[in-house]
């Protein structure tokens, strides 16, 4: 009786882990959330899942304006007034990669959900 | 029918270790304070863990304010812009140190990191206020006269440029930045935490629960991807290349990184370089120099200090190398070559 107990216990710790470690990734893949900052501050955060089409933010700073394109899946810099179009080189974002920064008008977007292994990427200097 | 009580002292074991295994995965003791600032023409974030991490972090951004106020040759309150418009300066010692392992890092690498090129980055218009643009073979040569240390000359903490001669400090100034916020969180108790100033990264200690640091190498065809991945702790990687600063005219693209010696955006045969080294602000000027020098160059300096730095290349045909003091460390899903000493 004693060591049916222990088992009946062990199984179902075992198959609480097991669930945990199958549905935690998962849930992690399946959220996309990118957030647009201005100036340190959080502007809109966006789960990219839930985007059907595509669609524009306009943001002004210092150096005129930037247009953020929003689509399924992805999210860039499409345009931008400021000198070194580093943002609009930057490229889509689809994943927890570096950061789009825009540094005229202090715009950074990232992915908030950042389930990478990594703790920090070194790139070059934006 | 058991009695509960027997029931429950069998289950206790069993439910303790599973809260304790919950609490140690869920949750961290110690307490972690992330800032993301701007400063030094970059965005900046430091992560720190421990009890006093906010006050550490607030400590350690207002060095790099205050470095960045001093060091900016754009700013024009700052010493080196005081040096670049009067050619002289009586220096304090932050700038004075920056000045002399500039100069120590220009000697190493035969030129390649000059702090020098100052009036070639303005020719090229890869300053924040002004435009791109390609110059004539005239004004490069012209500009070129005045590059090299030999115009710089610092006796005690008098700073003396020759007459067109201006500096720049970018290529050094965030690898200083870096050492010092790290020396800041460390006297301030912090025994973990990691540093990016604009993709230079510093690995102060190690994770919370003593693993290394991992630090990814962004890949130079796509930022959302990387080349490989680094394991670290306490030490700097900080990574060179063309990929980020550019611009095209007719179809030729122009990156920022300007070879001292001819004057253009290096043609080295590199991508990307990243240098591991525990020394920041080497670490900083080897990654520029290194990118200027090609692998072949960067070979032979490597097999002569072998003990100061690592380094990871990605060359223009995306063939990865890496210096073997660093095998142990790197991974990556792209097959990579060794460099041995």
């Amino acid at each position: 009786m004693k060591q049916r107990t222990w088992i009946i216990i062990f199984s179902l710790v075992i198959i609480i882990c097991l669930a945990l470690w199958l549905l935690v990734p998962q849930m992690s893949a399946s959220t996309m959330v990118a957030g647009i900052y201005q100036d340190g501050e959080l502007v809109q955060k966006i789960d990219l899942n839930t985007v059907t089409e595509e669609y524009e933010i306009t943001l002004s700073g210092d150096y005129g304006e930037n247009v953020i394109s929003v689509s399924p899946g992805g999210i860039k810099m499409k345009s931008a007034d400021c000198p070194d179009k580093i943002c609009v080189n930057h490229g889509e974002l689809t994943s927890a990669g570096s950061p789009i920064v825009c540094l005229p008008n202090k715009i950074v977007i990232k992915f908030e959900n950042d389930d990478s292994e990594a703790d920090a990427i070194s790139g070059e200097a934006q | 029918m058991k009695p509960f009580g027997k029931l429950c002292r069998q289950f206790a074991p069993v439910l303790a270790v599973v809260l304790c295994a919950a609490a140690f995965s869920g949750c961290n003791f110690e307490s972690k304070y992330d800032s993301e600032f701007f400063a030094m023409d970059t965005v900046m974030d430091i992560t720190a863990y421990g009890s006093s991490s906010e006050s550490a972090v607030k400590a350690a951004e207002s060095e790099i304010n205050r470095l960045d106020a001093l060091l900016s040759a754009e700013n024009e309150n700052s010493e080196i812009y005081i040096l670049n418009s009067e050619k002289s300066l009586e220096a304090s010692a932050d700038t004075l140190t920056v000045l002399t392992r500039a100069s120590e890092i220009c000697s190493l690498t035969d030129g390649a990191f000059d702090i020098t090129t100052e009036p070639l980055i303005r020719l090229w218009g890869f300053y924040s206020n002004s435009e791109y643009r390609v110059p004539s073979d005239e004004e490069i040569d012209a500009a070129l006269l005045s590059v090299g240390n030999e115009h710089i000359s610092i006796d005690g903490a008098a700073v003396t440029l020759d007459g067109n001669t201006s500096v720049d400090l970018g290529g050094i100034a965030k690898g200083y930045a870096s050492a010092r916020a790290a020396q800041i969180l460390k006297d301030n108790g912090i025994k973990s935490a990691i540093i990016s100033l604009g993709g230079n990264v510093r690995a102060v200690g190690s994770k919370p629960d003593g693993s290394d640091w991992t630090v990814a190498i962004t890949h130079p065809d796509d930022n959302s991807e990387q080349l490989g991945t680094l394991s670290v702790s306490d030490t700097a990687v900080i990574t060179s290349g063309g990929y980020q600063r550019y611009f095209e005219e007719n179809g030729k693209t122009y990156h920022h990184i300007i070879d001292p010696e001819t004057g253009c955006p290096a043609e080295s045969g590199l991508k990307s370089v990243t240098v591991v080294s525990e020394d920041d602000v080497l670490a900083d000027g080897l990654s520029t120099a290194l990118f200027v020098m090609g692998l072949e160059a960067s070979s032979e300096l490597y097999s002569e200090n072998s003990e100061l730095f690592g380094a990871v290349f990605m060359t223009v045909d995306n063939d990865i190398y890496i210096t073997d003091n660093l095998k142990d460390c790197f991974s990556s899903q792209y097959e990579f070559e060794v460099i041995e000493p």
